[in-house]
């Protein structure tokens, strides 16, 4: 299986083309090739499923083998000696001649495939291949555009058998919900009738698909992806904290991919996140700061705020979706405007089931352990912001903060409590949806989405990760670290000198003693574990890992 | 049957050799019984002594296979016996499970005391429906005389026996697809490594899987000792060997062998020569696995492993389907034949079978309906070329050696065809073939 | 959804279960059972299977599709399978298919409008030396003629006998009345 899994850290020492490389044992092939960069093709190889051996790309020599063998089921032992395709013919030839097979029975209609442009068909054609076919007679057909269950569609004739699909509903959903009918070349993935691919984390198979056969339904003909913005980032969904490549155009999301973390969501990533982006854009923008529901010049508004939340008991509501920065400003601002302040985050848990709570966190709080981490001692989420709800909807509360428009939960974001506002006339908020109940606050603030601000969230799991932005923010939008900045000022308090989201994470990296050494490009690729971390210990990280294997 | 010592077939025509009590009449049981007191080591030792070899297609020592079970596992060591015989040309186990099926049952029970293991699995191909059910009556007979079950014949050593019927797929007679399939699956190779039968066979748990007439030959091997085996036929090919013989020959049938005997002698005297005194083009001596050898090969080859495989390193003496073709036969389809039915049953697992057997039958019906193309044969060869030792089990060998031993030794049969289509005088032959769009 | 089957087919898989160290291996029995009583492999059979063993109905799909002797559409009354492979077509059994073709006027796998007959070309059956043959739901017919064959059809259609695997016996007499249960010896 995968390195990260070998469970041993005794060392083996092999040579790749000529290379020396040390990995643990246990670790196959691929990876240990990986680990120096020498790239081995696979289609049906993935680190986090069981071996198929099916695909036959990954052939590679090992000195005194008779025959090639796979690199997915070949695990390393101390002085093998492996030739990849870089340095041995009888490989290059071998994995030409796969991908031959692999394209004879393949439509070949690359110009209507959504694949086109991350395609490891195409791909792999170019690197190791590149040959016109030979094949003269006619191709086998299939099933196409065959909906396998609301989100995903299937081309049968695309397909090439890799089975990872299977394996993934089998092993990791063990819902079994596909199956490769018939034999020989008429082999098909197939969902039995009367049954529907619906698992929560049904659109996984897409990514894992190495080919165009399995599709999303509600990306399909959207877009070529070489015309969208691809960014890696997190999952503001739930706390997991799941790592993504997001494609924007013009916009919107047009597709989102799991990207591999073998430590947070291996490949996988549930529906709810997937399909979900699109909830974190409003329909209705706020576009400009408003004082009393008109528009107002900054200063008035900011001048307004002051007023508002330097008077009298403070009640902040705080969105578990913000970035470890702001809630770092937010203990600053805190501490020296308003120690007294109730800080309250909008925490709620939800139920799961067994299935979903495979990767699924119980909450909508992309960044709960952030908040706890930047103001430690803050517990009881959940009572605090239920009681606080109360107080708002009873109108007893007196002035009120809103920090981003999860500073309500989903489920809060109701009639009666945008009433509430209404009538309490001392709140500010600081949010993009124009819809929201707090949008009614006197004093609001355009500010950034989750999806449009850089930052650092850590997970459930206490894992620091950086989210990257996904999508530019319009321009007066800004975060919340940001405007709580600008607050912070007219308070006579100077709380970040940084200009963009990355000149304060490396602010606040600088001068959090509990991450110590820790810069974003040590964070970004796999996270970094806080439960082991040292500070000023450098991370080291022995593996090379994909960030995507699709 | 000619003047081959029987071991085998000694009893096959005695109508009622099939029942318990007809077996025992003529000595049955005794060897087992005999067996059941002597050290399990023992026995393996006495059959790696007679040399004997799987009779199933690839020759594998089996005593030594059997000593590739782990000592003192704690997980339950299984016995099958592979009675799927799919491979073309070969229904040597079909004569033994439907006319001797008792011969078949001791022998497992002595491979079972040997290795230790006390379930046992008969897996018949699912077509041998009258096989099956005289099998099924003979473990019925054995149960109720306590032949199977607990402490068979009185000893302390228990064994229960089933026997599982296939479903039409050749490839199950590969042996870990056969354990897939007996497990439920679709038959489809396991990778090896990790999951040699031995160590990880059915069900995870140490597996030992022999052919049908391995197990029935070991009957005789304990009885007379391996030694008397290893006399029988040539030093490395010990005993005897089931030969199923088909097609143009004046009398095909099953027959007993020792090892080592002129292949051509065999053809001309006890096979009765070629029908309608035809000449001979060509023999396929191991079923459709393996290279043809052409008559000039035949009359220089023995019938045992190594002679066999030292004429042409893609032939094999393998499960000794004997298939002979005369010289009125066109090679192009005996070719497609072989071609049809290897796209058919490959499995459909790994991408250079899959795809590779499909288009090799694709041209080389192409070639048999007029439509041949310069290059056509050298594609061929190419592709088998490219499938062989690429994929996960000997499949691919099977569908790529003997398509190019076919355009390898009879290339005239290729060209001709190739010739006739580009100069368009396409001549009307009668194919030997089904035209085969319709059945898929 | 439940599928119920005869008490007999519901006795058989529940025997079959207990053979095995493991209710999986009992999917192949299980769907031969099925067939038997439903005449093909239809979605109540993989749904009956799938309960039985306690599987997902797609993995019962995938055995029931990959194996040729289940029959994932309707087959005739008598199904016949005439061997195609290399010994059957060396000694003519090219003619038998086309024989049959022409008895029934039918395209192979399709049901005779009688439901009567259908038929198909199978791979080796194992009985290459008395080929060609056929093989009659699981009857094997061997060293046939064209003529044979055609009697055959002719005494199963007036006598209408029990060709399938469960009335296979070892005694002589059942089946086709007087017909070799086997001719390989």
């Amino acid at each position: 299986m995968s390195a990260q899994n070998g469970n041993s850290q005794e060392l083996v020492t092999l040579s790749i083309d000529g290379k020396e490389v040390r990995v643990p044992k246990g670790t196959n092939v691929i990876e240990a090739a990986r680990s120096i960069g020498v790239e081995i093709p696979y289609y049906c190889y993935h680190p986090h499923l069981s071996v198929a051996g099916n695909c036959r790309m990954c052939q590679v020599k090992v000195e005194g083998q008779p025959k090639l063998q796979i690199g997915c089921n070949t695990p390393v032992a101390e002085g093998m000696k492996v030739l990849t395709s870089h340095t041995s013919a009888e490989v290059s030839d071998a994995q030409a001649a796969t991908l031959e097979f692999i394209l004879i029975n393949h439509p070949l209609d690359c110009t209507v495939c959504d694949q086109a442009g991350h395609c490891k068909l195409q791909d792999y054609h170019y690197e190791y291949n590149a040959r016109p076919s030979r094949f003269l007679e006619e191709k086998v057909h299939k099933v196409k555009a065959e909906p396998l269950g609301p989100t995903v569609m299937l081309d049968g004739e695309r397909c090439v058998l890799c089975t990872r699909c299977v394996r993934f509903c089998d092993e990791v959903t063990k819902t079994s919900e596909l199956g490769v009918l018939n034999r020989g070349d008429r082999s098909v993935i197939a969902i039995n009738e009367g049954r529907e691919l619906n698992n929560p984390f049904s659109g996984t198979v897409v990514d894992l698909c190495p080919v165009g056969a399995l599709t999303h339904r509600q990306w399909r003909f959207n877009t070529r992806i070489w015309f969208t913005q691809e960014t890696e980032s997190i999952c503001p969904g739930c706390s997991t904290g799941c790592n993504v490549k997001v494609a924007v155009r013009d916009g919107e999301v047009v597709q989102v991919k799991a990207r591999l973390n073998s430590d947070v969501n291996k490949e996988w990533l549930c529906d709810e996140g997937r399909y979900g982006f699109g909830r974190f854009i409003p329909k209705e923008r706020v576009l400009t700061a408003t004082v009393e529901g008109r528009e107002a010049p900054l200063s008035d508004a900011l001048l307004r705020a002051k007023q508002i939340l330097g008077e009298g008991p403070l009640t902040i509501f705080v969105s578990p979706a913000l970035r470890v920065e702001d809630y770092a400003i937010l203990k600053k601002f805190v501490d020296g405007v308003k120690s007294e302040a109730e800080v309250v985050l909008a925490y709620r848990e939800r139920s799961l089931s067994a299935l979903e709570q495979i990767l699924i966190a119980p909450d909508y709080a992309a960044n709960l352990r952030g908040f706890e981490f930047a103001l430690p001692g803050s517990r009881d989420h959940q009572a605090r912001y239920t009681a606080a709800l109360q107080k708002l909807a009873s109108g007893s509360a007196q002035s009120v903060l809103f920090l981003g428009d999860l500073a309500l939960s989903w489920q809060d974001q109701s009639l009666d409590i945008a009433q509430a506002i209404t009538k309490n006339h001392r709140t500010v908020a600081m949010i993009s949806d124009h819809a929201h109940p707090a949008a009614r606050s006197t004093v609001v603030l355009p500010t950034t989405t989750p999806l449009e601000q850089a930052g650092l969230l850590i997970n459930r799991a206490q894992r620091l990760q950086y989210a990257e932005k996904v999508m530019a923010p319009p321009s007066a939008a800004q975060t919340t670290g940001k405007w709580l900045t600008q607050l912070a000022q007219r308070f006579g308090l100077k709380l970040s000198a940084a200009v963009s989201d990355r000149d304060l994470s490396i602010e606040y990296l600088g001068s959090e003693p509990r991450l110590l050494g820790l810069r974003i490009a040590a964070i970004k690729p796999k996270g970094i574990d806080l439960t082991s971390f040292k500070p000023g210990e450098v991370p080291s990280h022995t593996l090379v890992e994909a960030t995507s294997l699709a | 049957m000619g003047q081959h010592r029987q071991i085998l077939l000694k009893n096959v025509h005695c109508t009622d050799q099939h029942t318990i009590a007809g077996y025992e009449s003529r000595g049955g049981y005794s060897v087992i019984r005999k067996v059941l007191n002597m050290e399990p080591a023992k026995v393996t030792e006495e059959v790696i002594k007679s040399g004997l070899r799987g009779r199933g297609g690839a020759g594998f020592p089996t005593g030594k296979k059997w000593t590739f079970i782990p000592k003192g596992t704690d997980k339950p060591v299984y016995l099958v016996n592979n009675a799927d015989e799919s491979e073309p040309g070969t229904f040597k186990d079909r004569v033994l499970l439907e006319r001797d099926p008792h011969l078949c049952i001791e022998g497992m029970m002595i491979c079972a005391f040997a290795v230790g293991a006390r379930f046992a699995c008969i897996y018949i191909r699912g077509e041998y429906a009258y096989p099956y059910q005289r099998v099924r009556q003979a473990i019925r007979e054995c149960y109720a005389k306590d032949y199977l079950g607990k402490n068979i014949f009185g000893s302390n050593v228990s064994l229960d026996l089933v026997i599982h019927r296939g479903a039409g797929a050749y490839i199950c007679g590969e042996e870990t697809a056969l354990l897939e399939s007996l497990e439920g699956k679709k038959g489809q190779p396991r990778l090896k490594p990790p999951f040699f039968p031995a160590i990880r066979g059915l069900y995870d748990s140490p597996t030992v899987v022999n052919n049908t007439e391995t197990l029935a030959a070991l009957v005789w091997i304990l009885e007379n000792g391996g030694e008397a085996y290893a006399q029988i036929g040539t030093a490395k090919s010990t005993g005897t060997k089931l030969f199923s013989v088909s097609g143009h020959v004046n009398k095909p049938g099953v027959y007993e062998v020792e090892m080592g005997y002129p292949m051509m002698q065999f053809l001309e005297e006890e096979c009765g020569g070629i029908r309608e005194g035809r000449k001979l083009k060509g023999v396929m001596p191991g079923g459709s696995s393996f290279a043809i050898l052409t008559a000039e090969e035949v009359a220089k080859a023995t019938l045992d492993y190594e002679s066999i495989s030292g004429l042409d390193r893609t032939a094999h003496l393998g499960s000794g389907g004997f298939m002979v073709v005369d010289d009125h036969t066109d090679i192009v389809e005996v070719a497609l034949n072989f071609a049809h039915f290897y796209a058919h049953e490959s499995c459909g697992q790994c991408t250079p079978c899959r795809e590779g057997g499909h288009w090799v039958q694709k041209i080389i019906q192409r070639i048999a309906r007029g439509e041949g193309l310069a290059g056509d044969i050298e594609l061929i060869d190419s592709i088998c070329s490219q499938v062989q030792g690429h994929t996960i089990c000997a499949f691919g060998e099977a569908l790529s050696w003997p398509a190019q031993a076919f355009i390898r030794k009879f290339p005239a049969d290729f060209k001709a065809r190739i010739r006739e289509a580009m100069e368009g005088r396409v001549q009307h032959r009668v194919p030997l073939n089904y035209e085969f769009q319709a059945a898929h | 959804m439940t599928v119920k089957l005869s008490a007999q087919a519901e006795t058989k898989v529940e025997e079959y279960k207990k053979l095995y160290p493991n209710v999986r291996s009992a999917i192949m029995p299980a769907l031969y059972i099925a067939q038997e009583e439903l005449g093909s492999i239809t979605a109540d059979a993989i749904t009956w299977v799938a309960e039985k063993i306690g599987i997902a109905p797609v993995q019962v799909m995938e055995v029931a599709t990959f194996y040729t002797m289940y029959y994932k559409k309707p087959v005739g009354k008598y199904h016949v399978q005439v061997c195609r492979t290399l010994s059957c077509a060396l000694m003519g059994g090219r003619a038998i298919t086309e024989c049959v073709k022409k008895r029934l006027g039918t395209a192979p796998h399709e049901v005779s409008p009688d439901g009567q007959w259908s038929y198909e070309e199978v791979e080796c059956l194992g009985s290459c030396g008395t080929g060609p043959m056929c093989q009659i739901n699981d009857h094997f017919f061997e060293n046939l003629t064209p003529e044979k064959l055609l009697q055959i059809m002719d005494r199963i259609e007036k006598e209408q006998p029990d060709l399938r695997f469960s009335a296979v016996r070892d005694a002589l007499g059942e089946g086709l009345k007087g017909y070799p249960k086997s001719e390989v010896i």
